[in-house]
């Protein structure tokens, strides 16, 4: 489904993705982990087309995107919830939900079916629905994020960091909420983590990320053995 | 009494077009992060093509009105397109830079098609109507209306329909914009379409009234960039209010001080209410 190609990125001149090529199949659960500044957040910003790869290619579904504006490649079904979330603060919880179902805005009973699915993945946010989402706490912005890349029924959804600056029993409804999504909704998900051991237990394979590039892959119940990725990123 | 209401009349007539040229002064600004030095420029425009079409061409006034607001709304686009979408990835200073080069260019524009001395646009409603003993005449009274119908129009567009939507998500958050499949392109695009054409509204309300002149862009744009500070940076209800208050101030400050004066109450007012509150009237945390 997805499928890059010895990709790299320069930032300002730097170059910070190096050479990564990987593969990715429709229903997968994928979780690429990485410490601070390894290069997730810049990959999943070249991915989603926010960022233009220096080489390499990226194909969605056999169609090459790298060359595509952002808008084109949600409107293909490949959707990046980002880190930092970028919400829309000043307009409601339901504003921000139905501009995430904008690609399909000519289609008044999906937008409203769409509506209805991530408020019953959400209840919270049903309830205040009216409510501005800069008023929002950090754990409630980050379901409002991913609710928000919901609405446009994603094939394939790239979620950065949901996990970062969450206390710890929300991090564990968010997991859950992550594969239900997977499980429930058959999307395929690209899960960008430090939190490794959150990550590996949920997704059925993951990538590691050094200095901008691809050090280690293979089924996540491999890495969470694997000495090194223990000692990196598990701390145990 | 009479003197007093004549005054708020008149008040709420000029900061009916400043409340218009204001609250797309907002709207682009949104999108640029920047002011657009150059809308009062696009009101002056306006103006010359509401001369233009009804006049020169004899389309009459209100067939005028319609063909310079259309003309203005692709002037806009233009604008976006040639001056400053190539500068997006820019620091601002570029787009400050290519802002003042509008505007001269804008009123050479119009120095060189249609001279420096004014223009006047006949009135097509010069009856008086009396009221409370309030003399207005319906051109005025036709201003104010067509400001009400306009701010109201636009406060539903973007309230009740999805493209409205598009334009406060682009300015709330760009990138946020991108990622839920908003073509941002293409918002900046209709943006200026829509802040340029509202300038030619107003611009065509009022100008039966007060004579064209090329220079005219340069003092309602300094204006309505006082009333967007006034308001609170990037305020809509801002810019409205902002517009009426400074419209009254300076007609009441005229009316009964001087009317040389009138622009010293405006700078006045606007260092005042900075003075108490930093954020503008309507300004949500720093500026
Ligand atoms: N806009 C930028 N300008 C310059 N350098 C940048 C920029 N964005 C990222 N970088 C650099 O690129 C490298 C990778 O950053 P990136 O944000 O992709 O890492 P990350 O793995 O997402 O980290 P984190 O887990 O902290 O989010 C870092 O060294 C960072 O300093
Ligand atoms: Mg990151």
């Amino acid at each position: 489904m997805l499928k890059l190609r010895n990709v790299h990125t320069d930032i300002g001149g730097m170059q910070i993705i190096h050479n990564v090529s990987m593969e990715i199949s429709q229903g997968e659960f994928v979780a690429l982990l990485g410490s601070n500044g390894a290069g997730k957040t810049t990959l999943f910003r070249t991915i989603a087309g926010v960022l233009k790869p220096n080489s390499g290619t990226i194909e969605f579904n056999g169609v090459e995107i790298h060359r595509m504006p952002v808008h084109k490649i949600v409107g293909l079904g490949l959707v990046l919830c980002p880190q930092g979330r970028q919400l829309f603060p000043q307009l409601s919880v339901e504003k921000n939900l139905l501009m995430g179902a904008y690609p399909m805005r000519k289609d008044k009973m999906r937008m409203q079916k769409n509506l209805d699915r991530v408020y019953s993945l959400f209840p919270i946010l049903k309830e205040r629905s009216n409510q501005q989402a800069g008023t929002f706490s950090g754990g409630e912005q980050q379901m409002l994020a991913i609710a928000r890349a919901l609405m446009s029924d994603p094939q394939m959804l790239l979620l950065d960091e949901p996990s970062l600056g969450l206390a710890p029993l929300i991090v564990k409804q968010m997991a859950d909420t992550i594969s239900e999504i997977n499980k429930e909704l058959d999307t395929t998900i690209f899960l960008s983590e430090q939190n490794a051991n959150m990550a590996l237990n949920i997704t059925d394979r993951g990538y590691v990320l050094e200095n901008g590039a691809c050090v280690l892959s293979g089924e996540s119940s491999q890495l969470q053995d694997d000495e090194s990725v223990r000692k990196a990123y598990i701390g145990a | 009494m009479e003197l007093f209401l004549q005054q708020v009349f008149n008040g709420i007539m000029f900061g009916s077009t400043y409340a218009i040229v204001a609250l797309g002064l907002t709207l682009v600004m949104g999108i640029l992060n920047i002011p657009n030095f150059a809308h009062g420029h696009l009101y002056m425009l306006g103006g010359y093509l509401l001369f233009f079409f009804a006049i020169t061409l004899g389309l009459g006034y209100w067939a005028g009105l319609v063909m310079a607001v259309i003309a203005m709304a692709v002037v806009g686009m233009i604008m976006e397109r040639i001056v400053y979408r190539p500068l997006n990835e820019q620091p601002h200073i570029n787009a400050f830079i290519a802002a003042v080069g509008s505007l001269l260019f804008l009123e050479s524009f119009a120095m060189v098609v249609w001279g420096a001395q004014g223009l006047r646009v006949e009135n097509p409603y010069p009856q008086m109507i009396d009221f409370m003993g309030v003399t207005m005449s319906v051109q005025r009274l036709l201003v104010i209306i067509g400001a009400i119908v306009l701010i109201l129009g636009l406060h539903f567009f973007m309230k009740k329909t999805i493209a409205g939507a598009t334009i406060e998500a682009v300015a709330q958050n760009r990138e946020g914009a991108m990622l839920t499949g908003i073509n941002v392109n293409r918002v900046s695009s209709m943006t200026f379409a829509i802040s340029a054409a509202t300038a030619a509204v107003a611009a065509s309300l009022i100008s039966p009234i007060f004579m064209l002149s090329p220079a005219m862009g340069a003092i309602l744009g300094m204006k309505a960039f006082i009333i967007v500070i006034l308001g609170g940076m990037g305020s809509i209800p801002g810019a409205i209010v902002g517009g009426y208050l400074l419209g009254l101030i300076e007609a009441l400050g005229g009316g009964y001080i001087s009317a040389d004066y009138k622009d010293v109450f405006a700078f006045g007012a606007l260092i005042l209410i900075l003075a108490i509150k930093p954020t503008g009237l309507f300004g949500k945390g720093e500026v």
